[in-house]
């Protein structure tokens, strides 16, 4: 358990934010540390939400994967920059 | 019988002499006079067109401030600054704080020009720079004195700079890089060319008209005469860019295109908001992308061309920052307002909006549909949505957001790993900068830098608050309390585009 810092932005958004996750997150709770920023204040939350996605590179991880699993996995330095939306099926903004 | 100036002038400012007792190069080292690669003898080709003697310049600047007195004394009497539209107060907030304090660094600039330019005419030129540049920061002060006693905001003229204000610290980094860590010729190339020939007509010209229209004459009165001085000073650059095109042009245009990039982004903080939102709407001469346009773009279009260089190879992307960056800068300047020392106006009520969809045809869809949303809270009197709970991401070049040089459609990772660390930009543009002189920037700490380094304590909102400097009577709060909000009805979802 361990915190460490990440560029999240909010597909749709303007602007990106420096979010702290832990290594103990799962990318479901990572994408609502990035949404709460965003989601409600300036992105409208849809009206059939279904969750949402997070992504790496352009890669949708798995949202029962731990940040943990995911640091050991793939090279991510401290501020990467990590994508959420809203789940597929939903129209979101790009 | 008294001769002439046309008789002495050139003898009395070419004065120079040939060093014995001391090596040149110790005298006038290249790193700070940027005469690598350029030989001496070059600099003889050295000339500005002002031919200015010293007893005509005292002659003209003390008329000049008998004139900036003489208003602001009868004006500061008659309680002229109490009836001013508070939004356009806000404006001379944000420049007596972020401006006052460049000018005193640039008195330390041309202090060097008068010490190490590499020619007797550059050096001569530099101490009337340097006395422009005092008289235009005892302006601002005396200025923000006088108002002191109705605004404890204009205290930030002499204070921001000695504050950990986001904004400020952005403003600083960038004139601390090409004022004060540059040498002479860079140092004329970004500063004296780009940001006084060039950047400093909108504030000083734009924003002096729609100072004037708002009724501020004391203000309006003072950037006109300010502006004066950048005129004759600024020439410092055009000599400076011919001696290098001729020895160096690749270096020319580098430094030409990087600080055309930066100045951009800087004026698009300080001074986009400024006429866009600002100004009351009725009282706009131009709008800051016509602006830009007019006399910005063409005048340095024009530059370029006379001097034989290109147009820097991010020209297409530099004009769609124009439709966006300072819109993104806004409306972030607005959310993160605690974090501001002035007040800002939202400037989207309907009217404005209308005029904001006019000037701006992707506005709506670009900015409007995120105001939207911020609209829904305030009407619904859900303000804690309407205000950050954490920093936004920032760049290593500009230190201004991530996303606010583009519109929202275009934000994208533009990252690089220097020396292990990963650094973030803006823009492609701004990243390329940096790939420029990786060394000069890698060490540049922004507001994101500083909260993971440990420096803000306790980590948090409030921590970087306090540490900002930023106190309950001048933190920054909406101008007019929400009153706009009140154009949007309960079923005004989204307010139709007008334009």
């Amino acid at each position: 358990m361990a915190p460490f810092p990440i560029t999240g932005r909010f597909v749709g958004d303007f602007v990106p934010h420096l979010v702290a996750v832990d290594t103990d997150d799962t990318m479901d709770e990572v994408a609502v540390k990035v949404a709460v920023h965003s989601v409600g204040r300036r992105i409208a939350s849809p009206a059939d939400f279904a969750g949402y996605d997070v992504l790496l590179n352009a890669e949708v991880l798995a949202p029962s994967a731990t940040f943990g699993s995911v640091l050991a996995e793939k090279q991510v330095l401290p501020l990467q920059w990590f994508d959420v939306r809203f789940r597929a099926g939903v129209p979101g903004d790009a | 019988m008294l001769l002439n100036r046309d008789d002495w002038y050139e003898t009395s400012r070419d004065l120079d002499w040939t060093l014995s007792y001391v090596d040149p190069e110790a005298a006038f080292p290249a790193r700070w006079s940027g005469t690598e690669g350029i030989p001496a003898d070059a600099w003889q080709a050295w000339d500005e067109p002002f031919r200015v003697s010293y007893r005509d310049y005292v002659r003209i600047q003390r008329e000049k401030e008998s004139g900036v007195k003489a208003v602001s004394n009868a004006l500061v009497r008659a309680g002229i600054y109490e009836k001013l539209d508070p939004a356009h107060v806000a404006a001379s907030h944000l420049h007596m704080g972020t401006t006052c304090m460049v000018e005193h660094m640039a008195v330390t600039m041309q202090s060097r020009f008068c010490r190490f330019a590499p020619t007797p005419r550059w050096r001569n030129l530099g101490v009337f720079g340097m006395l422009d540049e005092t008289r235009h920061t005892q302006l601002d002060l005396r200025f923000s004195h006088d108002l002191l006693r109705a605004d404890p905001r204009f205290d930030w003229a002499q204070k921001a700079f000695h504050t950990n204000e986001w904004g400020v610290l952005a403003v600083k980094n960038f004139f601390d890089d090409i004022m004060l860590s540059a040498d002479c010729v860079e140092a004329a190339l970004a500063t004296s060319l780009t940001v006084e020939h060039g950047f400093t007509n909108i504030q000083f010209v734009a924003l002096a008209a729609d100072a004037m229209a708002a009724g501020d004459i004391n203000w309006s009165n003072l950037l006109s005469s300010i502006q004066t001085d950048e005129a004759r000073h600024a020439q410092q650059g055009f000599p400076t860019l011919q001696v290098l095109i001729e020895h160096d042009r690749e270096r020319a245009q580098t430094a030409l295109d990087v600080a055309f990039w930066r100045s951009t982004r800087l004026f698009q903080t300080l001074t986009g908001p400024a006429m866009d939102y600002y100004t009351p709407v009725e009282q706009r001469k131009m709008s800051f992308k016509e602006f830009m346009l007019e006399w910005i773009v063409n005048h340095h279009e024009r530059i370029l061309e006379d001097y034989g260089l290109k147009k820097p190879w991010y020209w297409d992307q530099f004009l769609h920052s124009l439709e966006n960056g300072h819109h993104a800068m806004h409306l972030g300047t607005w959310f993160w307002r605690p974090t501001l020392f002035w007040k800002p106006n939202a400037g989207i009520s309907k009217a404005e909006r209308a005029w904001l969809n006019e000037k701006y045809p992707t506005w709506e869809e670009n900015w409007g549909v995120l105001w939207d949303e911020i609209i829904e809270n305030v009407k619904h009197d859900r303000l804690p949505a309407t205000l950050p709970e954490t920093l936004p991401s920032l760049c290593n070049l500009t230190q201004l957001p991530l996303g606010s040089a583009m519109s929202r459609h275009d934000l994208a990772p533009h990252q690089l790993v220097y020396s292990g660390r990963l650094y973030q930009f803006d823009s492609e543009i701004s990243k390329w900068c940096f790939e420029q002189d990786p060394e000069r920037y890698a060490g540049h700490q922004n507001v994101v830098d500083r909260f993971i380094g440990g420096q803000i304590v306790p980590p948090d909102l409030g921590g970087g608050l306090q540490w900002m400097g930023l106190t309950p009577d001048v933190m920054g709060d909406d101008v007019y309390g929400y009153a706009w909000a009140k154009d949007y009805t309960a079923d005004d979802r989204a307010a139709a585009p007008v334009a």
